[in-house]
């Protein structure tokens, strides 16, 4: 039955879609970190029981059950006993933040911009097929789909983005192409959807959107798959200039009083000291 | 074959209508069990007499579909009853949706026959209100059945998917729906040795002109057929369920509804 269950918002439909590979606790310890620090999932609320998140995600009770662990050590997550008990989200802003810088330095420049080339890649195919294949009814859903974006903060407006890309990859009819935004979505959403925290990236999204939007109305797939490919492209260029201001030690950012430099050498001697 | 294309044209509509009349006939089949239960002379002989309830209604969706949804070869991959709002005195908003095994979403290893769970309560982010959708929304307007997709059922089953959804009336209220899902590569299946049988090139669309089987592999499933005339000649097709005039395109092409199942073919000059 379409578009009627829980999976009505699909950032988070994405958070509990099923796991593949090696070190699966750890996988789905990421997954949920990076739900919660994005704040797709929110402070007190509920997390699916073990086994209900053991279900969705395809792992074993067990393995869901050590993620949990994992999570409530690293204070993510709060366990409560009784008739109203279960896991609980528990988001402190400067936490997540914390968080999320260390995975950013943690990823090489290579890697990001490869996850970014590879998201592109299935992105802007999505974008070019559904400019052919969009009917009247699927340009309404989008149109609805960007007034109902909420731009004033960086979770409302990754809301937008996500729910917007995967109505992109529905609208292009192929089940593979929804199927992998959404597992990439997962994957690489978190990141590169950080620039979602100023409000200028977010105003840029919005105009990538109506870009795109328009694109399809005049079935122009070159174009719909330009601008979209466009724009991660322009997200990844400001996660990598914050992954170097990140990375630049404190004394030197305090020294300079600005924008924090990004010379190669630097980022080097930080990354041998870690 | 000595008959005329428009006598093929004619024969081959009324084959695939005839392809997807049985899964039509099973969900008014359901709709007619479901509306003698809760309205006239022999209301609540299945579930016992008060205010209808999702508790005594489930059970007797389940016996409806569940047989049908196991059956060997069967053509559907979801079914059951949408209740309208406010109408269940137990559950406001209700969907009583059922799975095939055939259907892998969130199935785990071993996929059988199982119930859709969903999320009703209103107040929850992951509500979605159903009636804004075109599987209700369309059949709401129009007080019959109506064929949406071929499209990408993202929000449930993942997959490539047909729905196909009736009213269930309590007198001259609409209290909800029943309905089917079918996937695509399944359907193709069946439909495409029927247009090939025309011996000549055609297109099975649906009523927003969108190919759901052709006989030319550069005409994709799910693609937008985009010929000169093509939208005009469909439009009755969104909302009269029986609409059966052939159309003639100015590029020479034929277009014939098939029956009632607001499918047409569209055949080359």
């Amino acid at each position: 039955m379409p578009q009627a269950t829980g999976r009505a918002d699909a950032t988070r439909a994405v958070v509990f879609s099923p796991l593949d590979g090696a070190g699966r606790a750890e996988l789905v310890e990421q997954r949920l970190t990076d739900a919660i620090v994005a704040g797709v999932l929110r402070d007190g609320e509920r997390l699916p029981s073990e086994s209900e998140l053991a279900r969705s995600l395809g792992v074993a009770v067990v393995t869901a059950r050590e993620a949990l662990v994992a999570l409530r050590d690293k204070g993510l997550v709060l366990t409560r006993r009784g008739r109203d008990g279960g896991s609980f989200v528990t988001h402190d802003r400067d936490a997540s933040m914390r968080m999320i810088d260390a995975r950013v330095r943690a990823l090489s420049r290579i890697e990001l911009r490869d996850l970014s080339l590879h998201y592109a890649a299935i992105a802007g195919m999505a974008a070019e097929v559904a400019a052919d294949r969009a009917s009247d009814d699927d340009i309404t859903s989008l149109v609805e789909i960007d007034a109902r974006a909420d731009l004033a903060t960086p979770g409302g407006a990754r809301r937008a983005v996500g729910r917007f890309q995967l109505e992109i990859a529905a609208v292009s009819q192929s089940p593979r192409l929804v199927h992998e935004e959404l597992r990439l979505q997962a994957e690489a959403a978190p990141l590169l959807w950080l620039c979602l925290r100023e409000q200028d990236s977010r105003d840029r999204s919005r105009t990538a959107r109506l870009d795109v939007i328009q694109a399809i109305r005049d079935v122009q797939p070159e174009r719909a798959r330009r601008v979209t490919t466009d724009h991660i492209a322009s997200a990844v260029e400001w996660l990598i200039d914050e992954k170097g201001r990140l990375e630049t030690p404190a004394s030197v950012h305090e020294f300079v009083g600005g924008p924090a430099p990004t010379d190669p050498a630097v980022e080097r001697k930080e990354g041998a000291r870690q | 074959m000595s008959v005329t294309v428009d006598v093929s044209a004619e024969h081959i509509a009324r084959r695939i209508a005839s392809t997807i009349d049985p899964v039509f006939a099973m969900i008014d089949g359901w709709r007619d069990v479901l509306e003698r239960e809760l309205s006239g002379s022999l209301a609540g002989a299945l579930t016992g007499a008060g205010a209808p309830s999702a508790e005594t209604l489930d059970p007797v969706v389940a016996a409806l579909v569940n047989p049908e949804l196991e059956r060997d070869g069967s053509l559907i991959t979801g079914a059951g009853f949408v209740a309208s709002p406010g109408y269940l005195a137990d559950a406001p908003w209700h969907l009583a949706w059922w799975l095939s095994g055939s259907n892998t979403f969130g199935a785990g290893p071993d996929p059988k026959l199982r119930r859709l769970e969903v999320v009703s309560d209103p107040d929850s982010e992951q509500f979605r209100d159903y009636t804004t959708l075109e599987w209700w929304r369309v059949p709401a307007r129009t007080g019959t059945r109506h064929l949406t997709g071929p499209y990408v059922d993202y929000l449930c089953t993942d997959d490539y998917t047909v729905t196909i959804t009736t009213p269930v009336r309590a007198g001259s209220e609409m209290v909800g729906l029943v309905g089917t899902d079918l996937y695509v590569a399944r359907l193709e299946q069946v439909l495409l040795p029927v247009i090939r049988e025309s011996g000549h090139p055609c297109t099975l669309v649906n009523a927003s002109g969108r190919i759901v089987a052709a006989t030319d592999a550069r005409r994709a499933t799910g693609a937008l057929l985009r010929i000169d005339g093509l939208v005009e000649a469909l439009a009755p097709l969104h909302d009269v369920v029986s609409a059966t005039d052939a159309a003639a395109l100015p590029g020479g092409q034929t277009v014939v509804p098939c029956g009632d199942t607001s499918l047409a073919l569209v055949l080359e000059a």
